[in-house]
């Protein structure tokens, strides 16, 4: 009942106008270069290397990443956490409610765009379905471990978003893939691993048979660490 | 009007301090200080508090916050002891059954209706019947004709009253309020007043802050003045009331004849000082009660026309520098 009236008002909170509108409009672009690919041609052959740029990539971490740290952190920063904080709620209960709830958006809005996307930009004698279905269950996943990450950074640090997007644009974009065997620490690593596993045609990924553990991991240690800190959580502006 | 009425408290008394065996005081700050880096926002303060209400009074920026926050849970003593309800204030959610907390920020979800947000606290305290205790909670600080009207439309006087309702819905023994009557009119805060004495005088122990001195007057039985992080005095407000009035003042005094006046007031026992400057009488006393009390008879006595008397430093600021002084 605690869990579920939590997520509730979360839901309520996230689902504001222009948030919504905009992470739609994110979500919609893999459907919209699909539209336009089949418009203009055949469509693709490498349907795994064109949805892995297109939403893997680009647009799983964004729409995470805004969810991700709206579901605590602009409630911590705004202050209205505080009537969260002074119930007798433990504080893994709060941090499970908020990631399930951001995690499902994100997943219920790119797991649909992936497969969309993926179903239009195929070349109609390839067989994409497995592929795309593979990528959509990697990007599944993935909604839930990125979420997991950003809840817990919004926690530790008032400017989450800023170095959420730090971290998936230069770690993920390019640090990552300069530095060999640091790739167990990208979440997109861990998408692409389990599209492989589903599917090995789909995709190469460097972390292979080993991403649902790490997937499994970086989830469990993102959500023990979001509790000890909100746990820890000290009021900003007290005078 | 009604300012509710609430139950005497079952066991009020009940909870001990485990290592000593007396009735634990509902608020206890033992030695406790709080620095942000460098800045210290709280200063060795010790009090306890039990039943009845207790008003924090102290200019803007004096640490009232950072002790409330403490208090409440949201912040870690950097050093002493903090505990509420004889247990352990941070770190320990399991203190909120019998805690209320009305914080000063304002911020409530803006899409709730008051009701929502009432009856979503009810279900955080997993009441067993959590509409009903939000309609008891409403129909306490008088909103229930604004209930179910989104809190993003509601004055800063009605955002106040549905945070009050919100922290007293399960009946907590112990409620904290930060700067409760900002934004509130004058009948708003006199049903306050008969609320927060009901809840009392059922034998709850309620702290609030506050930077106005009448407020705090009217309506605590004690008071803990904070100056610069310290605590500057506690006690019966009277006590501090002529703490307050008897330290040095300063008057400005306009009259039909400054220079006689002046030479007729250092007569006075009270008056140690004065000074006529640019046309104006400035007079130091030692005592503010002695000299009001003379002022009329001097100018009479010395067949002088008063026009005005004013005291120069009534600001609160200088009352709290002077009672820090003091110590």
């Amino acid at each position: 009942m605690i869990f579920a009236e939590i997520a509730r008002v979360t839901l309520r909170a996230l689902l504001g106008r222009r948030r919504t509108l905009l992470m739609l409009l994110l979500a919609g672009i893999p459907i919209l270069v699909g539209l336009i690919v089949r418009a203009n041609g055949p469509g693709v052959r490498d349907v795994g290397a064109t949805l892995d740029g297109l939403v893997v990539r680009v647009v799983l971490p964004l729409v995470a990443l805004v969810f991700g740290t709206a579901a605590l952190g602009s409630e911590l920063e705004d202050g209205t956490a505080v009537h969260l904080l002074t119930k007798p709620i433990r504080r893994s209960t709060i941090v499970l409610a908020k990631m399930t709830v951001a995690g499902t958006l994100t997943a219920a809005m790119l797991v649909p765009s992936t497969l969309l996307a993926g179903m239009l930009l195929a070349r109609p004698d390839t067989d994409a379905f497995s592929t795309t279905s593979a990528l959509a269950i990697g990007v599944l996943v993935g909604s839930y471990v990125y979420v997991a990450i950003f809840v817990a950074l919004s926690i530790v640090t008032s400017r989450g978003l800023l170095i959420g997007l730090g971290y998936a644009l230069i770690w993920e974009g390019i640090l990552a893939g300069l530095l060999p065997g640091s790739q167990v620490f990208s979440v997109r690593e861990y998408v692409r691993g389990i599209a492989q596993i589903l599917s090995p045609e789909a995709i190469e990924s460097v972390v292979g048979s080993g991403a649902a553990a790490y997937a499994a991991i970086a989830l469990v240690a993102a959500t023990v660490i979001a509790s000890l800190r909100l746990a820890a959580y000290e009021v900003r502006g007290s005078d | 009007m009604s300012a509710g009425s609430f139950a005497p408290l079952p066991g009020a008394e009940g909870a001990a301090d485990a290592a000593t065996g007396r009735p634990a005081a509902a608020l206890l700050l033992e030695r406790v200080s709080r620095w942000y880096g460098n800045v210290v926002a709280v200063n060795d303060v010790t009090f306890a508090l039990g039943p009845g209400i207790t008003g924090l009074l102290g200019p803007n920026g004096a640490g009232k916050t950072t002790i409330l926050h403490m208090l409440a849970g949201l912040l870690r003593p950097s050093a002493g002891r903090v505990m509420i309800g004889g247990q352990t204030a941070w770190h320990n959610p399991s203190v909120y059954r019998s805690v209320g907390l009305v914080p000063e920020r304002e911020a409530v979800h803006a899409f709730l209706t008051g009701r929502g947000f009432v009856e979503m606290a009810a279900r955080l305290q997993r009441l067993p019947d959590p509409r009903a205790a939000a309609a008891r909670a409403i129909a306490t600080v008088e909103l229930e004709a604004a209930a179910d009207r989104p809190v993003g439309t509601y004055s800063k006087g009605m955002r106040q009253r549905v945070k009050i309702a919100g922290a007293l819905v399960h009946e907590p023994s112990i409620l904290l309020l930060d700067e409760p009557f900002n934004g509130m009119d004058p009948r708003q805060r006199l049903h306050m007043i008969g609320l927060l004495r009901s809840m009392a005088d059922a034998g709850r122990a309620i702290l609030f802050s506050s930077h106005i001195l009448e407020e705090v007057e009217r309506l605590a039985d004690g008071v803990l003045v904070i100056h610069a992080g310290r605590l500057a005095a506690a006690g019966d407000f009277r006590e501090i009331r002529r703490l307050m009035t008897d330290r040095p003042h300063t008057f400005v005094v306009r009259s039909s004849d400054d220079r006689h006046l002046a030479s007729a007031f250092m007569a006075e026992p009270a008056v140690f000082g004065t000074e006529l400057r640019d046309g104006r009488l400035t007079v130091r006393v030692a005592e503010f009660g002695g000299f009001t009390r003379a002022v009329a008879r001097v100018a009479r006595d010395a067949g002088v026309s008063l026009f005005e008397v004013a005291p120069t430093d009534d600001s609160l600021e200088s009352v709290f520098a002077y009672l820090v002084s003091r110590r």
